[in-house]
């Protein structure tokens, strides 16, 4: 089956197996390593990828769903201002151990920031919901509310 | 003892952060090679059983590359090489006729693509002689007429009879036990069960196998242990370890679960051997639960003291439910009895310890290895006889506990190191203070539906395994250390970051012992043939034994540094007289004589002993260290229970670490946090739970029955409070300790201690599901509706 | 366990809904792929081997929200996250964001469906309990036309519903009106404090008229093999004064609608105890809303 989208800003036209799911097509096929296989059952969201800037679980995804969408992973973030300042906090608070779970949670967090979901540590709590085992969350939660309130008071 | 380092002590961010944060850093998961073929394992759909039969002609015609146990070399083994040889029990075969647990690897194919091998392995057919009914309590295992799950093992090079399916034993005794616990004004019995928990780790197993060109084999893995991992191989294959290269990769967290060269290594080797090209093979994360997961404890600990709050006796019975194949139970019935003889002065001793097989995944170490089940079994019971004495908990824990001048049991009897270090009163009080304990109230007067409550919990973790006379465990060392042409250092070290940053805190020990910054310190790649031994990156050794050998190699390359500084400078010079030291406006390293304005930078001195033919500056250390320090924390936590829900919330946390000198804040911290969150899932929700009539694991693994904590489950940033005590560890590279293992082992205890302060109820059963709060409450007629 | 679906389940993308209902009439042995949360898991994990996908994810005729004559017509591919950000739902069928909000996580909320979430027919189906509370309707069509179902005749029995072989869910009708001025809550027992399927929910709307209880509707989900409407305590709190007494007394009744089970997630008991409080609280917090206690 045809199907067209756009990675990180670039085009992509694939003839895929319906059955493909999009970790699949995204990490065999496009070789996009940063989307990481942790449960392939939706649970964990190492998989995470944002269509459309939203995120979602791209193990449980097939690849004929994101049909004419537009998918971003952190390879396709790392000149927009937004991940660079949250990317920035993440690595000098110290919110990055074993980093299996980092792009992820990364464009979660982007995500939630750029949609106004995200405007402090409660919001992170609610929004950010992907499994880490190693860093027990408070550096990823204090990463993220220092990047919201850059953002806010940026806008001032 | 100086505290004004340049740079240790300082948040610097991690070398790999920008790698992990891009996506750009490759794990084993990631890797991918042309022309590799994909294995997947055909698992045994039964706990216990004899296999007639394997048909696998189907998966030969279609293609795929097929092993069975016939094909392999039927040689048991341990995939854990810490233990010295004599005390290796061998059990485990890479592919077997007589699985003895669900999901036991019994033949594998490997095919050219994932899809391709899945239907390759699902053709095979399994013909079952006998099924037996699986045995999963080590209490019934025990029994004269249970059936042998195994009946001859190997240990070290002797076949040995196993009865009662018992798996190795370890007893000890110290003075008189029953005398005193006659003299005990208060004698405490109590009996303590933990649930199975999984490491969870992020990323599941992998591995990839490359047959290289020339004859060798290329092996890239999820392990904490390059090394072993090649000499494991090199044993069971009967291939020359110089043939057999490890290369070190990220790794995406471990806790414990790769020390032991994980299953699928051998088989994707045998597949690779067999096939004459390159095969990866990766778990899924069900079976990646299938491949390890923890121990269960059963514990019987009595323990008796005098009025006056000194201990007179402990008796301490340990059942370990080891699981279908031992992964070193034996030196886990050492550490657990070593841990608990360490936590407080008893006096006199008896431990009985045993291991006992049962048809279950194999136990292996989980962060702690025995000290977070001890550590909450002692705390809590030293919270009894607090309470049964009227003596405050904290009071009776600073005046028992084993502390500096003292001997320390680190990993098991023959491991003892004397305490020279030792910050637990300033945490225990501080802590105190911060958390507001002499405000926490008595259960009996709290009520309502929501009840807090705090709790203490104080405990620690060995620096590695280390000594003044080898004993049973293998624990050493080694890294070399060069400087290039243009003054920078290549640091090269098979010890592996499972996310703390040890490799990073070496870089910061380097250029401080060097005066180098750490921006021009390279951690180097690293596979075994280019580095001196290491047994493993595990007992929270990383920064206290690699750290103090990388120190060693930066003072070895600083003494030679100097001597060719010595032959530049055209003077005569008194060599007492050359430092070396950090130029903030150069921001380079200088040597310059003291008290004259002649100075060299260490570019200048790279470059001139390079273009003068004078040899390359380098130490090559292997390094034992004497001692195995422990590092002490200490956890204040106060909870709120829903008594209409039974289920639990973190309220405040504080947290006080002993690390001796702390390299990186920031890691310390890091380890905290993490190390409070699992011990929150062990306390409330971590079980792996076996269905008593298959003895598969209910849920099928899936990790939807498999619950973590999540942010929403932590407390926020503003209530976890970290404190870390301000020691110096001599023995350690500029002071410092270990803290990986540390960071989790006394929060269950402090968890649970604070649940019995906010309901007055204590539970000796993990998890502490929801509903058993409920149970509880409802048995003392306290539930509220 | 596998990563990838089985290779002889045959995937057909049709462009429209005429020619759905046309596959859907040809075709045995289909199963219907929207958002996927629960099918692609179920595909990969061989728990179901269907001969045939049909996959509508791309149908957009069938993702709307829209409000006509005092209901809400939610189009069945409105994804969970839809319903959670949209301000009609806000605003006329608040219960039912109440429960978007606390369903799974956000990143499974992106994907999952309405229409997905009640077709799967789990006894956990997080949407089930509030719609049971508005009495909703189920627009099911099929080539021989459209028949409408509702909710309470929909579930027959875990992961079975009232759909003919060849009928498919395009439309949940969500009657507001009669629910205009009752107080409404849900909530959601889980094992952590985190995301979680639920070991036990209640929905809840009430209204008070006069000083009594003119209608009251609870529903729940998990606590039986399909989700039910406590009628046994319904029963006995109409026409009554709004009392602690009372709400407590009926909510100990909810034990006759259910038959919870015992699995590797929760005790039977513990789910027949949570059944009973949080239906009393659900009651509580609904007449709070409308200032009633």
């Amino acid at each position: 089956m045809k199907v067209k989208f756009t990675l990180n800003g670039r085009l992509v036209e694939l003839d895929v197996d319906p059955r493909e799911t999009l970790i699949n097509t995204l990490r065999l096929r496009l070789r996009v390593k940063s989307v990481k296989r942790g449960c392939e059952r939706g649970e964990c969201g190492a998989c995470t990828v944002l269509v459309n800037g939203n995120p979602v679980t791209s193990c449980i995804l097939l690849t004929i769903q994101v049909n004419g969408a537009e998918i971003t992973t952190v390879e396709g973030l790392v000149k927009d201002v937004l991940f660079e300042r949250l990317a920035k906090n993440f690595i000098d608070s110290g919110a990055v151990q074993c980093g299996f779970c980092t792009p992820g949670v990364i464009l979660t967090a982007y995500a939630g920031i750029k949609q106004g979901k995200i405007r402090g540590s409660e919001d992170v709590k609610e929004y950010v919901s992907n499994l880490c085992r190693c860093t027990g969350y408070v550096k990823i939660i204090e990463a993220i509310a220092k990047t919201v309130r850059e953002v806010l008071s940026s806008e001032h | 003892m100086s505290t004004e380092f340049k740079f240790i002590g300082k948040k610097t961010p991690r070398k790999d952060a920008e790698a992990k944060v891009t996506g750009a850093l490759k794990y084993t998961y990631d890797l991918e090679i042309p022309g590799m073929l994909i294995g997947r394992i055909v698992r045994s759909p039964y706990a216990f059983a004899d296999i007639r039969r394997i048909d696998v002609s189907e998966a030969m015609r279609m293609g795929a590359v097929v092993i069975t146990p016939s094909d392999i070399p039927q040689k048991p083994y341990n995939p854990r090489l810490v233990s010295i040889s004599e005390v290796t029990f061998k059990d485990t075969y890479i592919l077997t006729y007589k699985p003895r647990y669900l999901g036991e690897p019994i033949a594998a194919v490997a095919a050219s693509s994932e899809e391709l091998a899945q239907k390759a392995s699902e053709s095979i057919k399994i013909e079952f002689e006998r099924v037996y009914k699986p045995i999963l309590d080590p209490l019934e295992a025990m029994k004269p007429e249970s059936p042998r799950i195994h009946e001859k093992i190997m240990k070290g090079d002797k076949w040995i009879e196993v009865n009662n399916n018992i798996a190795a034993r370890l007893d000890y005794d110290e003075g008189d036990v029953d005398r005193g616990f006659e003299e005990a004004d208060v004698v405490i019995e109590r009996t303590f069960k933990t649930g199975k928990r999984y490491h969870m780790q992020l990323e599941p197993k992998a591995v990839l196998v490359i047959p290289e060109p020339s004859g060798k084999l290329t092996i890239y893995t999820t392990t904490q242990t390059i090394h072993n991992t090649r000499i494991l191989i090199s044993q069971l294959f009967d291939i020359p370890e110089s043939r057999i290269n490890v290369v070190r990769v990220p790794i995406g967290g471990s806790f414990g679960s790769s020390i032991q060269t994980n299953y699928l290594v051998p088989i994707a080797v045998a597949l690779a051997l067999k096939a004459k090209k390159p095969v990866k093979i990766a778990y899924t994360r069900e079976e990646d639960m299938l491949d390890h997961s923890n121990f269960v404890f059963h514990f019987k600990i009595k323990i008796g003291a005098r009025r006056n709050g000194v201990f007179t006796a402990a008796e301490f019975t340990n059942i370990l439910d080891v699981g279908a194949h031992q992964v070193q139970p034996y030196p886990l019935l050492g550490t657990s009895l070593g841990w608990f003889v360490s936590m407080y002065k008893w006096k006199n001793i008896r431990y009985r310890g045993i291991a006992v097989y049962t048809n279950k995944v194999p136990g292996c170490a989980l962060r702690g290895y025995g000290a977070p089940e001890v550590q909450w079994a002692v705390e809590t019971l030293v919270d009894e006889i607090a309470e049964k004495l009227g003596i405050d908990p904290v009071d009776l824990r600073l005046n028992n506990y084993v502390g500096r001048g003292e001997i320390f049991w680190g990993q098991g009897p023959t491991v003892r190191s004397v305490i020279r270090s030792d910050g637990v009163p300033e945490l225990l009080l501080k802590g105190r203070e911060i958390i507001r304990w002499n405000e926490r109230g008595n259960p009996r007067e709290k009520k309502g539906r929501f009840r807090r409550g705090i709790g203490v919990g104080r405990g620690f973790h060995t620096s590695g395994a280390g000594g003044p006379i080898s004993g049973e465990v293998i624990d050493y060392t080694g890294c070399i250390l060069k400087l290039n042409e243009d003054g920078t250092l290549d640091y090269i070290t098979a010890l592996q970051d499972h996310g703390g940053g040890t490799l990073d805190a070496h870089v910061k020990i380097i250029a401080e012992e060097l005066g180098i910054p750490p921006e021009l310190v390279n951690i180097a790649t690293a596979s075994t043939e280019t580095t001196p031994y290491d047994v493993c990156t595990h007992a929270s050794r990383g920064t206290y034994v690699g750290g103090e050998c990388a120190r060693r190699a930066a003072q070895i390359v600083k003494q030679r540094i100097l001597e060719v500084a010595l032959r530049i400078i055209d003077r005569a010079v008194n060599p007492e007289a050359l430092r070396i030291s950090y130029d903030e406006g150069l921001k380079q390293a200088i040597v310059y004589v003291e008290g004259t304005d002649i100075k060299l930078t260490l570019a200048e001195i790279a470059r001139i002993s390079w273009q003068r033919n004078w040899g390359t500056i380098g130490a090559f250390v292997s390094y034992r260290a004497t001692s195995a320090p422990p590092s002490f924390t200490v956890y204040y936590v106060e909870v709120e229970v829903d008594t209409w829900t039974g289920i639990v919330r973190p309220v405040r946390v504080v947290a006080g670490a002993d690390v001796g000198t702390p390299i990186n804040p920031d890691m310390v911290e890091g380890q905290l946090h993490g190390g409070f969150a699992m011990a929150w899932g062990m306390a409330f929700t971590e079980n792996t739970v076996y269905d008593p009539v298959t003895g598969e694991i209910m849920g099928r693994g899936l990790i939807t029955d498999y619950k973590i904590p999540t942010a929403a489950d932590v407390p926020i940033p503003e209530e976890f409070t970290i404190i870390i005590a301000k020691t110096y560890e001599p023995t350690g590279p500029f002071g410092a300790k270990g803290l990986g293992e540390a960071a989790m082992n006394p929060a269950v205890a402090a968890i649970l201690n604070a649940v019995y302060n906010a309901i007055g109820i204590r539970f000796y059963e993990l998890p502490v599901t929801p509903d058993k709060v409920i149970e509880a409450l409802e048995e003392r007629g306290e539930l509220e509706w | 366990m596998m990563f990838t679906i089985p290779e002889d389940i045959e995937f057909i993308v049709p462009r429209d809904l005429k020619e759905t209902l046309e596959l859907m009439s040809k075709l045995s042995d289909v199963k219907v792929l929207a958002g996927g949360t629960d099918l692609v898991i179920d595909l990969k994990t061989g728990r179901f081997k269907p001969k045939h996908v049909i996959y509508i994810g791309g149908l957009r005729e069938l993702k709307y929200i829209c409000d006509i004559n005092g209901a809400l017509h939610i189009g069945a591919l409105t994804t969970i996250q839809e319903i959670l950000d949209s301000k009609i739902i806000a605003e006329k069928t608040p219960l039912l964001r109440a429960t978007a909000e606390k369903f799974a996580y956000w990143q499974v909320r992106n994907i999952a469906t309405i229409g997905g979430n009640l077709c799967n027919a789990s006894p956990a189906a997080d949407t089930a309990p509030p719609l049971l509370v508005y009495d909703a309707v189920i627009k099911a069509e099929s080539v021989r036309g459209s028949r409408l179902i509702p909710i309470r005749e929909f579930f027959k029995g875990p992961r079975q519903t009232a759909l003919k072989r060849d009928e498919l869910v395009t439309e949940i009708i969500v009657p507001y009106k009669s629910l205009e001025n009752s107080g409404y809550s849900y909530l959601k027992a889980g094992r952590r404090r985190g995301y979680d399927i639920s070991l036990v929910a209640v929905a809840c709307a009430v209204r008070v008229e006069r000083g009594i209880i003119s209608d009251v509707r609870i529903a729940l989900n998990s606590v039986a093999p399909i989700p039910v409407r406590a009628v046994s305590v319904e029963k006995v709190l109409i026409d009554k004064k709004p009392s602690i007494e009372i709400i407590e007394e009926s909510s100990r009744l909810v034990v006759h609608d259910i038959s919870p089970i015992s699995d590797v997630r929760a005790p039977s008991d513990y789910r027949q105890y949570m059944a009973k409080l949080l239906t009393r609280e659900a009651l509580l917090v609904a007449l709070k809303k409308i200032g009633v206690m």
